[in-house]
């Protein structure tokens, strides 16, 4: 009966029949769908063990034969750069103690105050125009729709579908992945008007206020007396925490370090698809006078974000003006490597659904 | 010839099975300059030149709803795209019943360019914007290369499973 259809009537009844599936399956709770996804997923388990037994084996073989050079010398510097890294692993510690420190001191929250699950990465998209990567675990661990997922280096995506033993991960590089995202500069101090005192809020070239960190050591000593905070106003940008009165009158007169000040740009975070750098729409359009080339991107956090507060993103590699646009474009290299990824981190962090 | 219900259910799920995951493993694992090779794409096309077009577009429509439960794209994007790449690939019977493997050939590498490039069209008219670039200039030739080579098999492959036989040429007895 099927074939019996003409050649335009066919046309006609697959293009309506797509459209209709799409649009059923674009509105968002469609549980039959998903029951049917679900479903597909475990009759095509089978299939898929049996194509990778068959296949890892050759494959294995065949970059062995030809890439046996490659590996031992790519193994080499490895191992030099290990070494290397040694050194600067003991610095990085210390000053991840010291910000875990000031973190419970003044009740911050960071994405190490959020739990996660190691997943791994057992599939990459075999369509070419979709960014995402399927991981072992799901609700059943606790993930939901919309959680940041991350691997050592930093953000690699957001989960879109979630099953019980499995998610799937829209990278940061699919075009339709956004993020709220930061950079935080350091800004020169010849670049600052004047010196300001300290307790004067710095403004940056932009007029954004910024952060000052000083490195001036001073004793803070906190007492019991409880402050109305409003009472108290802080200029410090890491403030006294409710509840505690500040005293600075031990500081000591040594300063080490030179002053270092800090501009904080936000925007949004934007995939270009696979083999394009992140595009970072900046929210002030005069700001590229603060951001520099290879200055770190971090997400933004706040409650309408996709991401907690400081999960690195990747590093600016490109800014320049566009054409008949007071926009500036700023490109961001992702710190992850995306085509390289073993094993990931679901952060257990429930975005606002607005975010998603 | 078979009844296409017929064929759909007994041979075309079943090697659509297979092609599938062979897709989501060692197509999407080893790529070609960052492309996957699309192996079911291959076959949709394969089946509308060894079947004709209606039954290469309604073959192409099933893989393609099998590709997107199994990949998780959205239902009935993938089954548009390749339901096309069977109806275009099929336009070679319409020249000739029984063509030759090249001509075969060169219709498959139609009907894959396609289908390939019906998915960032119909993602494109769904609201899902940035698939437009040069990696498309990159993606299509990869893939076209790809079913052609595989086409010698497709063919074959993709006529069996519509249901359809080789047309055979007989002499008429005087």
């Amino acid at each position: 009966m099927l074939s019996s259809l003409s050649r335009r009537r066919v046309v006609v009844l697959l293009v309506l029949t797509s459209l209709l599936l799409i649009t059923l399956d674009r509105r968002s709770s469609n549980s039959v769908i998903d029951k049917a996804r679900q479903a597909f997923a475990v009759i095509l388990r089978p299939f898929d063990i049996a194509a990778k037994a068959v296949s890892k084996p050759i494959a294995n073989a065949w970059y062995g034969i030809t890439n046996y050079d490659n590996l031992k010398s790519e193994n080499a510097a490895l191992h030099d750069q290990v070494e290397h890294q040694k050194g600067a692993e003991i610095e990085a510690q210390t000053a991840i103690t010291k910000f875990y420190e000031l973190l419970k001191l003044y009740h911050l929250t960071s994405v190490h105050s959020y739990k996660s699950v190691i997943a791994q990465v057992v599939g990459a998209a075999p369509s070419n125009f979709q960014n995402t990567v399927e991981i072992t675990v799901g609700t059943r661990a606790g993930v939901a729709v919309g959680m940041p997922v991350t691997d050592g280096a930093g953000l690699i995506g957001k989960v879109t579908k979630v099953y019980p033993d499995r998610s799937v991960v829209m990278l940061i590089t699919d075009p339709q992945f956004s993020v709220q995202a930061q950079v935080l500069s350091r800004v020169d101090e010849g670049t600052t008007t004047d010196s300001t005192p300290s307790s004067v809020p710095n403004t940056a070239p932009s007029g954004r206020p910024l952060d000052s960190t000083t490195s001036t050591s001073t004793t803070t000593t906190s007492t019991s007396t409880p402050v109305p905070s409003k009472s108290t106003p802080t200029t410090n940008p890491f403030g006294a925490p409710p509840g505690q009165t500040t005293s600075s009158t031990n500081t000591t007169t040594t300063s080490t370090l030179p002053e270092v000040l800090v501009a904080r740009e936000t925007g949004n975070i934007d995939g270009q698809s696979a083999a394009r750098p992140l595009l970072f729409s900046l929210l002030d359009d005069t700001a590229l006078t603060t951001v520099k080339i290879g200055d770190i991107v971090e997400t933004a956090g706040g409650t309408k974000s996709l991401a907690p507060q400081g999960i690195p993103i990747g590093t600016i590699t490109a800014m320049r003006q566009r054409l008949g646009s007071r926009t500036p474009i700023v490109e961001v290299e992702p710190n992850a490597s995306l085509t390289q990824l073993n094993f990931v981190s679901v952060v257990l962090y429930v975005p606002n659904q607005a975010a998603i | 010839m078979r009844s296409l219900p017929f064929a759909l259910f007994t041979r075309l799920i079943p090697v659509a099975l297979v092609l599938l995951a062979i897709q989501r493993t060692v197509s999407a694992t080893y790529r070609v300059d960052g492309v996957a090779v699309q192996v079911v794409l291959a076959l949709a096309a394969g089946a509308g030149a060894g079947a004709g077009s209606e039954r290469g577009a309604f073959a192409g429509f099933a893989l393609g709803m099998m590709y997107d439960l199994g990949v998780g794209t959205p239902l009935g994007l993938t089954a548009l795209a390749y339901g096309l790449a069977g109806l275009t690939s099929g336009y070679v019977v319409s020249i000739t019943p029984d063509p030759q493997w090249w001509l075969a050939a060169v219709f498959v590498a139609i009907g894959s360019a396609v289908g390939e490039i019906a998915i960032p069209v119909v993602k494109f008219l769904t609201g899902q914007e940035g698939w437009f670039n040069n990696r498309l200039l990159v993606v299509i030739p990869v893939v076209t290369a790809a079913a052609t080579l595989l086409s010698p098999l497709m063919v074959p492959l993709g006529r069996w499973c519509a249901g359809a036989k080789r047309r055979t040429w007989r002499a008429i007895p005087e």
